[in-house]
């Protein structure tokens, strides 16, 4: 045998005592057995050796100052600055972190779905590091050398929370699936936040997009327009036909589009949070809408109330009713009766059946229960039987019993 | 006038007395009680654990419960053989418990073969925690187990109480969300194994083989502690299925009663086609006489709809009831509540009739009844005596009534209650190695883990598989492992239960807005019941293929009222690929091998009813189908000089329809899983030849059964035609498909030809 192969052999043994530091100096290793040498190196990609397995690593780096879509990556900066001057809680908020802390992550994978056997091949990642954006991308070379490409990985990531695109139900399972399959020769998975801009888009956009997939809201939302881009659900294929016959070319096409991805998640995290924010950045009345909607979800009551009442006062036809309709709810709650039942009244007229229905049927619990006032409830009470039945073609229990119990209080 | 009700006793004198009744018994057998066989509880068995014991009025165990609990302890894999109400969950319970108790950390795997089996035995084992009073967790895990939940099954569950089809597509592809069970697994407990034969039985060992493979990554060596009803070969299917060498335990400790087995055949009605009184009307007729002494009885029938007719009859006892009837049917998929409902019932007295399909066969505990009454042969030997161990309480009398029906296979066991008696039941047969099969599990078991180069699966030597699984794209090798490469989720497409991968669905159009699939069928058979035009017999109605979309698999039929039926014809080559095993004597040729089976559909042709007149036909256009597949085929040299090609070929007709009735005697099958060709000059030798084949791409194990019992198989088909009382053939012996008057004889004087080799 010779030396190199030895070395190459004992090599996790020899490195081990100072891994960390000296991992990121990995030379370029002539070693490991890939054809095509020279294009992977012409694509700023690397060999990691660990033991007799080994993974390639790309790297990019972007100045802070790069646009992506319609933000320049310092505005990530930006948007955690201002989230740590911001009072209020959110699932997305940065407060208490630096932007360097944020972990952009996006995964390629052999299969869909979960389970076993569906290998990731391409571990990405971006974050904003002294000045710039630094991107790398883990490659899995071939199957069996999966310890290298978690070793490199987990060397690599000193991160507080995740940013993903559906990363909580699907990225990041199955990168505890695979990892549980080497575990014992790898470092610990740690734990983390997690900021999912999946759901922040559903929220946001679900109604008025027909699918909010990452390329839908590049579109539509970042103006990002991808040009000569491999679509994610070829990559399986385009990696069999790698494993098969080592020609990079179509895999640097998937480390393309992974890395459009993950340069993605930071423009659309500094879009989001100007939007949560309200940083001026022209969020339409149904984006604010949904913004409040969310603040109520999630308690933030006084943040909600104050944007339902300003799109109440602006009178935007899409917004006004129904932002109308939960400020009503938020009034009912801090007691201010006059103004609750002055709203509802015209959401009564003008809301959506759905709205119409709800509104009625707070106005027959206010006259019935504060007022006194049967036969006024009684009149919302029927009104909203009446929509309902116009709607989904019969009664409610709900408003069944209310009827009843109005009937016979009327008796009495 | 009030009569008194009559007691069991009574009844039994009843059945004696009556005449239309006792002209009917065939055979009265009385067997008589049995002691129970104790042993004081084992010294080593945990406080706590028997403490509990003794709570719950247990105070010493069965023989075989202490076999079964010193086994475990000595983690020697064993299968316990445990007729009805012996006492068998206490056989797996006691040694995981006592684990548990010992180890919190142990885990344990309960597969039940289906849902309802596995949430009954979730109750069951809880009672005995809670008297335990020791946090022990058991979960079922299955389709209905909520998602929020799932995550902490997983964690946290000691017990896990599932079945096959759940672990091989939710459990195993997901086994690093499993880690604590897979590194912890002490015992797996197998219910109900005689179930595990054939198809299911030979995916479901593959299941266990990928099980196994799994356990040993993370670590853990578990023992198999598995219980079957009676068989014949309860050590070779649990080492077969297991891959593990087993201990078995048949010192049934368990008291029974008396028990009286009666043997009832419906009177012959009309003489010429020998055409007996329905065994529905006979069963209404006897289950009746017991009902309306409230007598508690049970009434087995082969189909729901069965069922639902003789609850029918019977509810007519108690239609002036108020509220909730004490007659109850009972069938497969009830809710585990309904069942609770019926299980109180019967114990407190408030039902006591119930109704049910084999569904209970799977021992599904509701508690004991004095009568069991089958409605016709519940197919094997073992199930009738699962099905008679309903009626029976550990003490007291009991009765069960076999009431046969035309089925040649009730015919003939109605005739040699000696056989039924005395004969071991049938063999459980499954093929683990089927290539079909073990391809399908190969791919699931990459999928969970990386083969390497020297692995094997279960014994067997796989590399050949691997190799061919990676010209196929499907693996990828690298360093001599061999890794999933593919972007599907394999164990998905692979279904435990279907016999066939392609079944033809059957799609009832008649309404509109309501399409129903009615049923399913091979598509070997569909062939020539399914085709475009086909009147298609459905639990007695008439429908009319519309249309067959074979790629699909999709028949689509409509209801009609039509006074003909259609026959095609189905051309059927087979060829002999390869001999394995051969006898010979004289005149006469067995053998067992490698055949491939062509069959094509060609015409068909409308009868009509009473006069058989042929009333039109058509083509039928569908394409050949082929099948490879293990058989035996049975040929004889001998110049048959007096008997013509037509009546020879007559002849052999009839012989195969008494061979299909008789086979399931010998190997555990549905009469489906066989099929029988008979032909008057085989393409591979041009003599008189009957084939029987493995109706599964590569066979399951049952031509090879025949082949090792061909003599026994041969003798009692021929007995079957020779006591059979019709002059010239009937569908209890030779079946309709003859139309000479001579086939009987002859398909009986074929048989004895055959038999040659038998008389050494």
């Amino acid at each position: 045998m010779s030396l190199s192969g030895k070395l190459q052999r004992m090599k996790r043994h020899i490195v081990r005592e100072d891994t960390q530091k000296k991992a990121i100096e990995q030379p370029s290793f002539k070693g490991a057995d890939l054809p095509y040498m020279d294009e992977w190196e012409k694509a700023g990609v690397k060999p990691y050796v660990s033991g007799d397995q080994f993974c390639l690593i790309r790297e990019v780096r972007y100045p802070l100052l790069y646009k992506h879509g319609n933000h320049q990556f310092s505005d990530v900066t930006e948007a955690v600055a201002k989230w740590n001057h911001w009072e209020g809680t959110h699932p997305l908020s940065a407060k208490g972190m630096a932007a360097s802390d944020l972990f952009f992550f996006d995964t390629e994978t052999t299969g869909l779905g979960g389970g076993a056997g569906n290998t990731i091949f391409l571990l990405g990642y971006a974050k904003v590091q002294g000045g710039e954006v630094v991107l790398r991308q883990h490659f899995l070379p071939a199957p069996g050398n999966e310890v290298a490409l978690y070793s490199s990985f987990l060397e690599q990531v000193d991160y507080t929370t995740l940013v993903t695109y559906n990363g909580k139900s699907f990225d990041w399972p199955q990168v505890k699936t695979r990892h549980t399959l080497v575990r014992e020769h790898v470092p610990k998975l740690p734990s983390f936040g997690h900021f999912d801009l999946y759901h922040a888009s559903r929220r946001l956009w679900k109604h008025s997009m027909d699918s909010v997939k990452l390329v839908n809201v590049e579109k539509e939302k970042l103006n990002i327009h991808r040009v000569e881009d491999v679509p994610g659900y070829l990559a399986p294929m385009i990696y069999f036909d790698f494993v098969e016959r080592k020609q990079p070319e179509g895999i640097l096409k998937v480390m393309h589009h992974n890395e459009l991805d993950i340069l993605t998640l930071i423009t659309l995290y500094s879009h989001l949070s100007f939007h949560i924010l309200q940083e001026g950045i022209g969020s339409t009345s149904r984006e604010r809408m949904e913004v409040a909607k969310w603040f109520d979800a999630i308690g933030e009551k006084q943040l909600s109330a104050k944007a339902y009442s300003q799109l109440v006062e602006e009178k935007h036809t899409d917004t006004q009713i129904t932002a109308s309709h939960a400020l009503a709810f938020h009034l009912k709650r801090e007691k201010e009766w006059d103004q609750a039942v002055a709203l509802w009244k015209e959401v009564c007229e003008k809301g959506t059946p759905q709205e119409r229905i709800e509104a009625h049927i707070e106005l027959s619990k206010y006259y019935e229960h504060r007022e006194k006032q049967y036969t006024d409830s009684l009149h919302h009470a029927n009104a909203a039987g009446t929509l309902h039945i116009e709607e989904n073609g019969r009664l409610v229990e709900e408003i069944d019993k209310r009827l009843k119990r109005l009937e016979k209080k009327m008796r009495k | 006038m009030l009569s008194k009700r009559k007691s069991l006793r009574e009844t039994i004198g009843w059945l004696q007395e009556e005449e239309a009744v006792c002209s009917n018994i065939i055979h009265w057998k009385t067997i008589p009680e049995k002691e129970a066989s104790t042993v004081p509880l084992p010294a080593d068995i945990a406080p706590r654990l028997a403490d509990a014991l003794k709570n719950r009025g247990i105070h010493q165990l069965y023989t075989h419960q202490l076999s079964a609990f010193e086994a475990a302890r000595n983690k020697k894999s064993f299968v316990a053989v445990t007729p009805t109400a012996s006492g068998k969950t206490l056989c797996y319970n006691l040694p995981v418990v006592q684990s548990i108790i010992n180890n919190e950390e142990a885990r344990a795997l309960y597969l039940f073969p289906t849902k309802a089996l596995a949430q009954d035995q979730k109750s069951e084992i809880n009672e005995l925690i809670q008297e335990i009073g020791l946090p022990i967790n058991s979960y079922t895990y299955d389709g209905d187990t909520p998602a929020n939940i799932r995550q902490k099954v997983r964690k946290a569950g000691q017990i896990i109480l599932t079945n096959p089809d759940m672990l091989h597509s939710a459990i195993l592809p997901h086994h690093t969300k499993w880690v604590s069970l897979f590194e912890n697994l002490t015992y797996i407990v197998i219910d109900e194994l005689h179930i595990y034969r054939g198809v299911f039985g030979s995916h479901v060992a593959n299941v266990l083989r990928r099980l196994q493979r799994i356990c040993r990554y993370y670590g853990s060596d578990p023992v198999f502690i598995c219980t079957s009803a009676t068989i014949a070969n309860p050590l070779e299917l649990a080492e077969t299925l297991t891959g593990q060498e087993m201990t078995l335990i048949d010192n049934n400790g368990a008291p029974a009663g008396r028990k009286h087995f009666v043997f009832y055949n419906p009177p012959v009605v009309n003489k010429p086609l020998n055409i007996r009184r329905s065994a529905t009307l006979e069963v209404r007729r006897l289950a009746g006489e017991m009902l309306k002494n409230k007598i508690q009885t049970i009434v087995f029938a082969r189909s729901r709809v069965r069922v639902e007719i003789i609850l029918t009859y019977l509810q007519e006892l108690v239609k002036n009831e108020l509220g909730s009837k004490s007659i109850r049917g009972y069938r497969g998929g009830y809710l585990p509540t309904q069942r609770r409902e019926i299980e109180k019932g019967l114990r407190n007295g408030e039902i006591y009739g119930v109704v049910s399909t084999n569904a209970l066969e799977l021992g599904v505990d509701i508690g004991q009844l004095q009568v069991c009454v089958m409605t016709g042969y519940p197919g094997t030997i073992a199930s009738a005596w699962q099905q008679a161990g309903r009626a029976g309480r550990r003490h007291g009398e009991s009765l069960v009534i076999m009431v046969a029906s035309s089925d040649p296979l009730d015919q003939f066991i109605i005739d040699h209650p000696d056989y039924f008696f005395k004969r071991t039941p049938e063999t459980a047969r499954i093929n683990p190695d089927n290539l079909v099969i073990l391809v399908d599990h190969l791919k699931c078991a990459a999928y969970e883990l990386p083969f390497k180069r020297g692995d094997r699966f279960g014994k067997t030597d796989i590399e050949d598989v691997l190799e061919f699984l990676t010209e196929e794209r499907v693996l990828h090798e690298n360093n001599g492992q061999w890794f999933w490469m593919n972007d599907s989720f394999p164990a998905h497409n692979i279904s435990l239960r279907s016999a066939s991968q392609e079944n033809v669905v059957i799609i009832d159009i008649s309404e509109t807005a309501n399409h129903q699939v009615i049923g399913e069928m091979d598509t070997f058979s569909a062939m020539t019941l399914l085709h475009e035009e086909a009147i298609y017999l459905h639990q007695g109605t008439q429908f009319q293929v519309e249309e067959l979309d074979w790629e699909e698999k999709k028949a689509y039929v409509r209801e009609v009222d039509v006074d003909y039926f259609t026959d095609a014809n189905l051309a059927v080559q087979l060829q002999v690929l390869e001999e394995d095993k051969r006898r010979e004597k004289e005149n006469i040729t067995f053998s067992y091998g490698d055949v491939a089976v062509h069959a094509m559909a060609t015409i068909f042709k409308k009868i009509k009813f009473d006069t058989h007149e042929n009333i039109g036909s058509g083509p039928i256009h569908l394409p050949e189908v082929e099948l490879h597949t293990n058989a035996v085929w049975m040929s004889l040299n001998d110049e048959l000089k007096n008997m013509s090609q037509d009546r020879l070929e007559n002849g052999l007709i009839g012989a195969a329809h008494a061979l299909k009735a008789i086979i399931p005697l010998f190997a555990m099958c549905d009469p489906s899983d066989i099929h029988i060709v008979p032909q008057v000059k085989a393409s591979h030798n041009e003599k008189p030849t009957i084939f029987v084949y493995d109706h599964y791409p590569g066979g399951i194990g049952l031509s090879e059964q025949v082949f090792s019992q061909l003599e026994d198989i041969l003798k009692q088909a021929a007995e079957l035609i020779h006591r059979c009382p019709c002059p010239n053939g009937c569908p209890s012996c030779i079946g309709t498909d003859t139309a000479f008057y001579s086939a009987k004889k002859d398909a009986h004087r074929l048989l004895e030809m055959f038999l040659m080799l038998g008389e050494k």
